[in-house]
């Protein structure tokens, strides 16, 4: 009943908000210096420049480019490079580079969850403890740590010095697993080492208030094994704030594998964004940032929904 | 009996306020006092230039009695370019928290304040703002506000200033949040009610009652975006797009990158430097949080 209406309100919201964004990103375009339709493509003859222009909408002025741009968009075209000789199709770039990142920012979720749960139950289930302060010093260390610097440091010891790894390049799993597994680990760890620690100490501040729940007491001293009571009376109802910021991380993820990608030479989207930045390719830009725009927000309004299933108590709270 | 041990066990122990040397926090102060006096006076000490090459010294190893901290392939020496890029590194993050995140803070405590349309619009910007990744935004706006090519060239000045207000703008959402959020908590309790009640005007019920309030979280976050718009600075620059010429750590640090294989003390020496300052940020972040957390806690 009123979840039609809360999933129909969010839908509306993130509508907005991604129109609200692509449409000032638009605007930036129109700033710079020059000709947008001639950066697109600087070698092209006069006649080719003017075709460009009309292809893009660049003659209708700002809303008309937008809209042009957006209904573009809405019916699948996602535009094109100009840039390079051939006119490549912004839509086949995206589906080429777009699983490879995702499979990266998988991994990095998988490798930083299945260590920050067990080190967060455990170092709150022993708060204070030589190891709980250990752990969160440490980690606290390694969250402030920046990940292009983790990441040419990893790739100077691991692939240059010691030569254990190929330094750069990417290979698709179908081809060779054990070669593809073997290039990711540089950047996933570079990754997941952040995301280790914020998750770590988000489980372990809630795993602490969980512990003083009265329920916590009571199902211990029905004689429940420790180990039952932590997974199944504690974990569960501490997993939510994990979660959400899982889930909001792989929005922000997506944008935030434009360096290490970089750094490790490796064809996912972010680097594909920062060569549509970095060339022009005012449309594949747009395009681009929209898609991240919209993965962001999507999960953002997603969790909150999820939130409310996994953990019935937000959802009374709210009512 | 067992079932009681176990009870004891499960439930943690409350002695949570036990009192922690803060030797993080004098490190971490230590280090940041140290990086803001050499950005302040480095120019000052007896290093050498920066920005001429020792022929007879290219990529001398560290601790070598006229490179203390050896120099690049190019023969530029490391010290002085640590010292000069502590410069551009620091007043860049600064300057884009101080002036972002007063504009943030100032337009978030007033929505928190007067509510209505105006709050409605000002929470869809922020949103909007911090649906575009940080990195991707400031990437963005430097290509194109800062955009070069043979014909319009860009000075190093002009790239400065883009970056700073690219970073400006990258940090007014999030504090701004901040902001709101810990101000809606305060303009609801009584004593603004009070205030009001006493006829004390709007602006003179934010600046005395709610901002010395919000203060202390818009403080704490404000360290850590400084470390975070480090990061940034120093991400865009081995991007090839930030500071050029090896004037900031990430431009040293973009620069050292292609000799790697034989120099590797060109990367992790920069490297290390931001990577302490930006720890070295948020454990000063974190302890000013703490301490006025504590305060709080007395009242």
């Amino acid at each position: 009943m009123n979840w039609f209406a809360e999933i129909y309100k969010r839908v509306i919201g993130i509508a907005v908000v991604v129109v609200i964004a692509t449409f000032l990103l638009s605007c930036l375009m129109w700033l710079l210096p020059g000709d947008p339709a001639e950066l697109l493509n600087p070698s092209a003859p006069e006649g080719a420049i003017d075709s460009i222009r009309k292809e893009i909408g660049l003659d209708r002025g700002v809303f008309g480019y937008y809209w042009h741009w957006l209904s573009n968009l809405l019916t699948g075209n996602f535009g094109k490079y100009y840039l390079g000789g051939g006119e490549r199709e912004v839509s086949e770039v995206v589906f080429r580079t777009l699983p490879v990142s995702m499979q990266m920012i998988l991994y990095a979720q998988i490798v930083s969850l299945s260590l920050a749960i067990p080190l967060g139950l455990v170092s709150a289930y022993k708060e204070n403890s030589r190891f709980d302060r250990i752990v969160s010093t440490t980690l606290f260390t390694m969250v402030s740590f920046p990940g292009f610097a983790l990441a040419l440091i990893l790739s100077l010891v691991f692939a240059v010095q010691l030569g254990w790894v190929d330094p750069i390049g990417y290979v698709a799993p179908s081809e060779d697993l054990f070669q593809h597994l073997k290039l990711m680990i540089l950047p996933v760890v570079s990754l997941a080492v952040g995301l280790t620690s914020s998750y770590t100490r988000l489980l372990r501040t809630d795993v602490i208030a969980t512990l003083k729940e009265d329920y916590v007491t009571m199902a211990a001293s029905k004689g429940i094994s420790n180990r039952r009571v932590l997974w199944k009376h504690v974990f569960r109802p501490s997993s939510t704030t994990i979660l959400t910021s899982a889930a909001l991380n792989m929005g922000g993820l997506i944008g935030g594998t434009i360096i290490i990608e970089t750094i490790f030479v490796i064809p996912g989207i972010g680097y594909e964004i920062f060569y549509a930045i970095g060339s022009r390719q005012i449309i594949a830009m747009q395009t681009l940032i929209a898609l991240v725009a919209f993965a962001y927000v999507f999960f953002n309004s997603t969790v909150d929904i999820l939130t409310q299933i996994i953990d019935p108590r937000t959802r009374e709270r709210r009512v | 009996m067992s079932d009681v041990q176990q009870t004891v066990e499960v439930l943690p122990k409350l002695s949570s306020t036990k009192k922690k040397k803060p030797v993080g926090f004098y490190l971490s102060a230590t280090w940041i006092g140290t990086v803001v006096f050499l950005a302040v006076f480095g120019w000052l000490l007896p290093t050498r230039p920066w920005d001429s090459a020792d022929y007879d010294a290219l990529g001398v190893k560290p601790f070598s009695p006229n490179h203390p901290l050896g120099t690049t392939g190019d023969g530029y020496d490391m010290l002085s370019g640590l010292v000069n890029g502590a410069k551009i590194s620091i007043f860049v993050a600064l300057v884009g928290v101080i002036i972002g995140g007063s504009i943030g803070t100032f337009i978030g405590v007033t929505s928190a304040y007067y509510r209505g349309m105006y709050d409605r619009v000002v929470t869809m910007i922020f949103n909007v703002m911090l649906s575009i990744p940080n990195l991707v935004l400031s990437l963005a706006l430097l290509s194109v506000l800062a955009y070069s090519d043979e014909n319009n060239p860009t000075t190093t000045s002009r790239r400065v200033g883009v970056l700073m207000l690219s970073l400006t703008i990258v940090v007014v959402p999030i504090l701004g949040r901040i902001g709101r959020a810990s101000a809606l908590q305060w303009a609801g309790r009584e004593f603004v009610l009070a205030s009001k009640s006493m006829g004390t005007s709007n602006a003179s019920i934010i600046i005395r009652h709610i901002l010395p309030n919000v203060a202390p979280a818009i403080l704490a976050i404000g360290f850590l975006a400084v470390g975070s718009l480090i990061i940034v600075e120093g991400s865009l620059a081995v991007l090839g797009i930030g500071v050029p010429g090896g004037a900031s750590w990430g431009s040293m640090l973009a620069n050292g990158r292609g000799n790697i294989a034989y120099s590797p003390h060109e990367v992790y020496m920069p490297a290390m430097a931001i990577a302490l300052t930006v720890i070295s940020c948020n454990w000063f972040g974190d302890y000013v949080r703490r301490a006025l957390d504590k305060r709080e806690s007395k009242i």
